[in-house]
């Protein structure tokens, strides 16, 4: 990596959540327009464009992505499709970096509720086709990883007990951070009463409100090479390095049942790629697909040792700031409600994740705004299916 | 719709839980690898085929699910989890199948996890009526159940007959059943059909004879209840018994496989003729295969046909053919036909008709009278000289008359009577009787066979059993006595029995 890598220099997203009156152009445009307006960018001064879906195709029949955005933006500019925001924005970084492209747009988005009765056979059969198989669902292989991650652990009773409710509390707080984001799914304040009520140990360890939902919406970035990006914006926000990794379709192949390996390798390369150490990182949003997801993250990105989170997660948290408190240095996570309550719109969740984390470090999250004298560096971690690909991007303002 | 080639890649992998094995370093694979990882390129040719369908596994950890995805939904809930084999090195994910579990009902996962499972061959999911059936071997049913765990061995034959016999069998009938009045009745789990049944016979008679599936030269399926109008179930059951010597590289067996039909005795007719194939003088080192099956079809009560729905079945029985290590030879045989249409099912019909009061005196009786005095007057027999008498059994009352007529006492003819317990199982009908007294007999027992097919046939055979049949009964674990009578059997409802015999037949 150069000394300086490519700057996301505008920002733009939809509120996710079901949009049953709105198409998926209109999602796109909204997400889109915000970005470009937000650098006084036009649609002609873009390069490329890299996009972000994983159903479309699927759950709108609108066939190839590239055409439809051609027709949507009236661009005939390279374009690109890949599953998740973060896989678009890694392969935009690529381009920028080489020199190839100077200004580009990214973008994602997901209309999952237009297909409501079969997208989780759909998701399911995408995550891990034998598993699909033998009956899994997108839910089961959250709760084996859990039990596997109680057995390996050697977590007794007691100690069960408090790592489930330590995964409600996880939830409660996301629900809590999404009151303030005006872009959240779900902007409803939850008990840790409601979580466990949703749970029923001899039957279901992980409840309604363990898992993200399934969501619409729209997400979008504009890129710059690092030379150009101030002549866009004052404050703009460097991506100082990233990483993705790979790992087996098929979950019960993986050696390691109780994390992702994908996530400790991508988090590994982001940090050699950069300078920033993880005592850096003041603004993480990780991708919780489900609370106990969730809390493994933060030890596969190193937040943690393996098998620790459980017991220290909960004692770390400084309710009065709203932040962790890990090594010494004060760590917010998921501070627009994470993919429980911000919504999980698959091509699209990557694009809010990075919102997020801009907004903050430029100071303009406005109710949400972490209070904090110092914000050091943001962090990003998305996935793709059940850890099959993760990927981590290290952003940060000079 | 269903993609052809992707089921058959899926079922040609899941059927059989294929795996691979690398000779250099011993690391194993589900599904089948060119190379080993932790090897390289070294590996290329170096890896083995394995599979898991006979073994024995773990249950490492489950959870359950309460909401399935669409195709599973008619499954639920059902406990589902992770699988290991060889001590972990290889894992599976599996649900655990033949479990109702109430919606009400709780499930401590403590309790079944690091449990003994054993993988069963059944239908993935639902699928659309006119879809190809998916069929996978990743559900597993715990080892200390209804259903044990068998070591499947294979012996070299030591001796040869000089007449061909019975040399193994398998009679497999599902663990649910319904009990009403004085009978009880077999019934398939949601997963189960004639195919799945096939299977499972066509499996114990391996483990039971202990010779090599590479040997199998032919395999008949007899049924009337096949899911499919055309497409055969023996070709399942070769390809995931692994019959005849197979073309890794193809994916092909070199087995010959038919399905046959007569109402009930589609399975004896062929006795004779798998018996015959391996008497010729270029075959006699191979095994022949007969499997009857069926999930024995009524429509529902209240409609016509639905008399029949107080007595229909569901189980499979295999008999292996050959001229070594035989346990029971053939004595003689006869058969007997008439165009006599007593009961019928025609062409896109989902239920049999039947000749109500005509199926009795000038259908069954006049049948299975004829074809027993035929074949004793043949070789000289009085009732006397028959241990067990075996006739089909629609009914309890229907075999119990044919045998008093013939004169034979109780004591020869209640052991095979099976119907009480299993229902009338079709084409596994008399076969699982002729299992029954297998189980039972001792060397120079004479037994007696007689089925009956409407439409309307009969097949009467003598069989006179050998030493040898000691050894197999040693080496027989899942008897037909254990199938009818232990505390893992779980009795159903009317409403639910009919649920589970529709099973997954249509979305």
């Amino acid at each position: 990596m150069t000394e300086k890598g490519p700057a996301v220099v505008g920002v733009g997203r939809t509120k996710f959540g079901e949009h049953y009156e709105r198409d998926p152009e209109h999602l796109v445009e909204e997400a889109g327009l915000v970005a470009l307006r937000s650098v006084d960018v036009e649609r002609e001064d873009l390069d490329a464009c890299f996009f972000a879906d994983y159903f479309l195709p699927i759950t709108n029949k609108i066939g190839l992505e590239e055409g439809f955005l051609s027709e949507l933006l009236e661009l005939n500019i390279p374009m690109e499709i890949t599953r998740s925001f973060s896989s678009a924005l890694s392969n935009a970084c690529n381009a920028v970096q080489a020199g190839k492209y100077s200004l580009v747009l990214v973008g994602g988005m997901e209309k999952m509720t237009d297909r409501w009765d079969k997208i989780r056979d759909d998701l399911m059969l995408l995550e891990d086709p034998w598993s699909y198989y033998a009956g899994g669902t997108p839910e089961s292989n959250h709760e084996l990883m859990l039990r596997s991650y109680m057995k390996t652990h050697r977590l007794h009773d007691n100690e069960r007990n408090l790592l489930m409710l330590t995964l409600a509390e996880l939830s409660v707080r996301n629900h809590e951070n999404a009151l303030k984001n005006e872009f959240a799914q779900f902007q409803r304040k939850i008990s840790v009463d409601m979580v466990l009520g949703s749970r029923r140990k001899l039957r279901r360890p992980l409840g309604l409100y363990d898992f993200a939902p399934v969501s619409d919406g729209a997400s979008a970035l504009i890129l710059s090479d690092s030379d150009s990006a101030n002549s866009y914006t004052q404050k703009p926000v460097s991506i100082l390095g990233y990483s993705l990794a790979t790992d087996y379709i098929t979950f019960p192949s993986r050696r390691d049942l109780t994390g992702f390996l994908s996530s400790r390798l991508a988090m590994k390369g982001a940090l050699e790629a950069s300078s920033v150490g993880l005592n850096d990182i003041s603004v993480l949003q990780i991708y919780d697909q489900s609370t106990f997801v969730g809390l493994v993250t933060l030890e596969d990105l190193g937040f943690y040792g393996k098998g620790e989170a459980w017991k220290s997660v909960q004692e770390n948290y400084i309710s009065s700031e709203g932040c962790y408190e890990i090594n010494g240095e004060k760590l917010f996570i998921n501070v627009n409600g994470g993919l429980k309550a911000d919504g999980n719109p698959l091509g699209a969740t990557g694009g809010a994740q990075v919102f997020e984390v801009f907004k903050q470090l430029r100071r303009e999250a406005g109710e949400r705004q972490i209070k904090a004298d110092a914000l050091k560096n943001g962090c990003v971690h998305e996935l793709e299916g059940f850890g099959t690909k993760a990927y981590v991007f290290l952003l940060g303002m000079d | 719709m269903s993609s052809e080639p992707i089921e058959h890649r899926v079922s040609h992998i899941g059927d059989r839980l294929r795996g691979s094995r690398c000779e250099l370093c011993g690391k194993e694979y589900f599904k089948l690898k060119d190379y080993c990882g932790a090897c390289g390129r070294e590996s290329f040719g170096k890896m083995k085929n394995i599979d898991f369908f006979y073994e024995e596994g773990t249950l490492e950890t489950c959870t359950l699910v309460d909401k399935p995805t669409n195709k599973f939904t008619r499954l639920g809930p059902y406990i589902y989890g992770l699988v290991s084999f060889h001590d972990g090195s290889v894992r599976f994910p599996g649900r655990l199948t033949d479990k109702i579990i109430a919606n009400d009902e709780d499930v401590d996962f403590e309790d079944l996890e690091g449990r003994n499972v054993v993988p069963r061959f059944r239908r993935r999911h639902a699928v659309d009526s006119s879809g190809i059936v998916p069929t996978i071997t990743l559900a597993f049913t715990f080892a200390d159940e209804y259903y044990p765990y068998h070591e499947r061995k294979i012996a070299k034959p030591s001796k040869e007959y000089e007449r061909p016999g019975i040399v193994g069998y398998g009679a497999y009938t599902s663990r649910f059943r319904i009990k009403e009045g004085a009978i009880e009745r077999s019934i398939p789990f949601f997963d189960e059909d004639a195919i799945t049944a096939a299977v499972e016979a066509g499996k114990f008679g391996l483990i039971n004879s202990e010779i090599d599936h590479r040997l199998v030269s032919k395999v008949y399926v007899g049924s009337e209840s096949n899911p499919y109008a055309v497409k055969p179930i023996a070709s399942k059951v070769a390809q995931v018994l692994n019959l005849g010597e197979e073309e890794h590289k193809e994916g092909l067996q070199c087995v010959d496989a038919v399905d046959t039909e007569f109402a009930c005795k589609a399975a004896t007719s062929m006795f004779k003729d798998a018996a015959s194939l391996v008497f010729y003088p270029e075959s006699k080192k191979s095994y022949t295969m007969v499997i009857g099956t069926d999930n024995s079809q009524a429509a529902p009560r209240g409609e016509p046909g639905g008399e029949l729905d107080f007595f229909v079945g569901y189980g499979a029985c295999a008999f292996i053919f050959g001229m070594y290590d035989v346990i029971a030879q053939f004595e003689g045989w006869i058969s007997i036909t008439s165009d006599t249409p007593d009961f019928w099912r025609r062409d896109l019909q989902p239920y049999p008709s039947h000749g109500g009061r005509f199926t009795g005196k000038p259908a069954y009786f006049k049948h299975v009278t004829k074809v027993v005095q035929k074949l004793m007057e043949k070789l000289s027999l009085k009732p006397q000289d028959i241990t067990y008498f075996v006739a089909h059994q629609p009914n309890a009352a229907f075999p119990t008359r044919v045998a008093k007529a013939l004169g034979f006492r109780e004591e020869q003819f209640e052991p095979g009577l099976l119907v009480k317990k299993f229902g009338n199982t079709y084409s596994g009908c008399s076969p699982i009787g002729l299992a029954a007294v297998l189980d039972v007999a001792e060397p120079d027992d004479r037994i007696l066979l007689a089925s009956y097919g409407s439409g309307a046939g009969a097949d009467a055979y003598s069989f006179i059993a050998t030493k040898q049949l000691k050894e197999s009964q040693n080496r027989q674990r899942f008897t037909v006595a254990h199938q009818a009578e232990n505390e893992f059997l779980q009795y159903v409802d009317y409403g639910t029995y009919r649920r589970l015999k529709e099973g997954l037949s249509s979305i």
